[in-house]
């Protein structure tokens, strides 16, 4: 009878190692998914990231750069492109696009009223320029109102984004549902080491154990990112996409800090109450 | 059973207190490695398709560029025949070691090019996107530098730095003035085609010849497909020593 209760005695521990172990990586990864459900799938943290990286007073300069290199190929004045250029227009499309990527819609970009806006602009500026019908046919004025809305998709769109988008709508419902099965789990897992340790201070040094291991987890993932400094080396085409892709993964590794706080605040409780406990047990002896 | 009881039975009060340190690193390497085992075949193709977005240096989205030109004394020019309408003659030049060359990077200003007839003086790029063409006229780098022997591409817009190339003729002179020697081309031919035509240049040409292309006509609004295209033979300038 004392040899199995010795044995017992030696697997317990092993077991709530193991729990502990457990919780903390379901803790991670409960932390990943809630990570990637608030930035990745979250058409808000998009559109505030967008905001707070200047994005669309860049795409207004970019496009206005790449229309002014077309009107010195094209015959367009830099004073045309100065007036035609508003970026609360480029704010009002870039939205409709982003909205239509978390919708599940088709991620394209409408050219429609760009198209009938910048015809009826250049038709314009040729009568009050008095420019000679032979100096600007209709297929070259078309073929440049081609040019021009190529360079408005290019800079509205962001690459990928139309490959991912459906991935992002299918995956939005099972995503919550994995992180409520992983709450509930790590919940789970905490009242087994909790309710079924007979020691009080064993109760808190195991779920001591979950939640340091949950923080360091938290901790060293973004600052291994942030240390090498990989997100700023991305090579993007241009410095809007370039900031919002710095702004937007800084942004979603920073979270990983603010989890990291909470299970280090966790790790912090548990481990008063597991020392209270422990003296308390001391103290009677 | 009490606390008491158990710390008194096991013979210790020791709080085991650097298990709160090395259980939870121990765990973490742990949580870590099993990540990196699961996830690693399964990710290791995005990763590697990852990586090439990524480059060893933060990117420079900077508008300015890197001018390596510094202008050298021009040579004695030959007289020439006067009222003569016979073009040059190739002179014989001097050459260049290429290892005395400082090669531009794409988007260096390495050189200006120079046609007096048509009030062409602009500075020259090594590169023709959108940023070299803003500031001057700009190589196509698939073609050879100056002095190399073979085909030189330039291109500008025709509503800025090359808008005057509508005064070129045949017989004008083309300088290109290069850190390394200055250069000086006879214009031999004028054509207009489309973009797409690949007869309208040879970027294979075994001797040192120039050709500047830029959208045509010129002044008028819209985008065309016609190009036009100024060939230029090599006169003189220092022939790069490509083994030296």
């Amino acid at each position: 009878m004392s040899s199995s209760k010795n044995k017992r005695s030696r697997i317990k521990p092993i077991l709530y190692n193991f729990l502990a172990f457990s919780m903390a990586f379901i803790l991670f990864a409960a932390t990943g998914a809630i990570i990637l459900k608030a930035t990745v799938f979250s058409r808000d943290y998009m559109i505030t990231t967008m905001g707070d990286t200047g994005y669309y007073p860049m795409v207004k300069d970019e496009f206005r750069t790449h229309m002014k290199n077309l009107g010195h190929a094209s015959g367009l004045s830099d004073e045309f492109v100065d007036e035609f250029t508003e970026e609360i227009d480029f704010r009002m499309e870039i939205t409709q696009y982003i909205e239509s990527f978390y919708s599940g819609e088709k991620t394209l970009v409408n050219t429609t009223s760009f198209k009938q806006t910048l015809k009826n602009k250049v038709n314009r500026y040729i009568e009050d320029n008095h420019i000679d019908k032979e100096k600007a046919s209709e297929a070259d004025i078309d073929y440049m109102i081609s040019e021009a809305t190529d360079i408005y998709v290019r800079q509205i769109s962001i690459p990928f984004f139309s490959v991912i988008a459906n991935y992002i709508h299918n995956l939005s419902t099972p995503l919550t549902i994995t992180i409520v099965v992983l709450i509930l789990l790590a919940a789970g897992i905490g009242c087994i080491l909790y309710f079924t340790n007979e020691y009080k201070h064993r109760r808190y040094r195991y779920l001591c154990y979950a939640f340091t291991t949950a923080f360091l987890l938290d901790t060293i993932i973004p600052s291994f990112i942030f240390i090498t400094g990989i997100i700023g080396k991305v090579n993007l085409a241009t410095r809007s996409l370039y900031s919002l892709f710095v702004g937007y993964f800084t942004g979603m590794f920073s979270y990983f800090y603010l989890f990291a706080g909470f299970n280090l605040l966790m790790a912090v409780v548990c481990f008063f109450l597991f020392y209270t406990s422990f003296k308390k047990a001391i103290g009677k002896a | 059973m009490s606390d008491h009881h158990h710390h008194h039975h096991s013979g210790s009060h020791s709080m085991h207190g650097k298990n709160f340190i090395i259980l939870p690193l121990v765990f973490c390497i742990l949580i870590l490695g099993i990540c990196y085992l699961v996830a690693m075949p399964k990710l290791s193709t995005y990763v590697a398709i990852a990586k090439g977005f990524f480059s060893d240096n933060v990117k420079d989205f900077s508008d300015e560029y890197r001018n390596i030109f510094v202008p050298i004394a021009e040579e004695e020019e030959e007289p020439e025949t006067s009222g003569s309408t016979e073009t040059a003659k190739p002179r014989n030049n001097k050459t260049v070691p290429i290892s005395s060359i400082e090669f531009p990077r794409y988007g260096d200003q390495f050189g200006e090019l120079i046609i007096e007839d048509c009030q062409i003086d602009v500075k020259f790029f090594f590169g023709d996107s959108r940023k070299e063409l803003d500031y001057g006229v700009g190589m196509f780098t698939g073609s050879f530098i100056p002095g190399y022997g073979g085909t030189i591409m330039v291109a500008g817009h025709n509503n800025t730095y090359f808008n005057k190339l509508k005064y070129a003729d045949i017989g004008q002179k083309v300088k290109i003035r290069t850190s390394y020697g200055n250069y000086t081309y006879e214009i031999n031919k004028i054509d207009v085609k489309r973009y797409t035509d690949k007869t309208s240049y040879d970027l294979d040409a075994k001797e040192e010849n120039l050709i500047m292309y830029t959208c045509y006509p010129f002044d008028t609004l819209g985008m065309t497909s016609k190009r036009c295209f100024i060939y230029a033979k090599y006169i003189s300038g220092p022939v790069i020593d490509k083994n030296a």
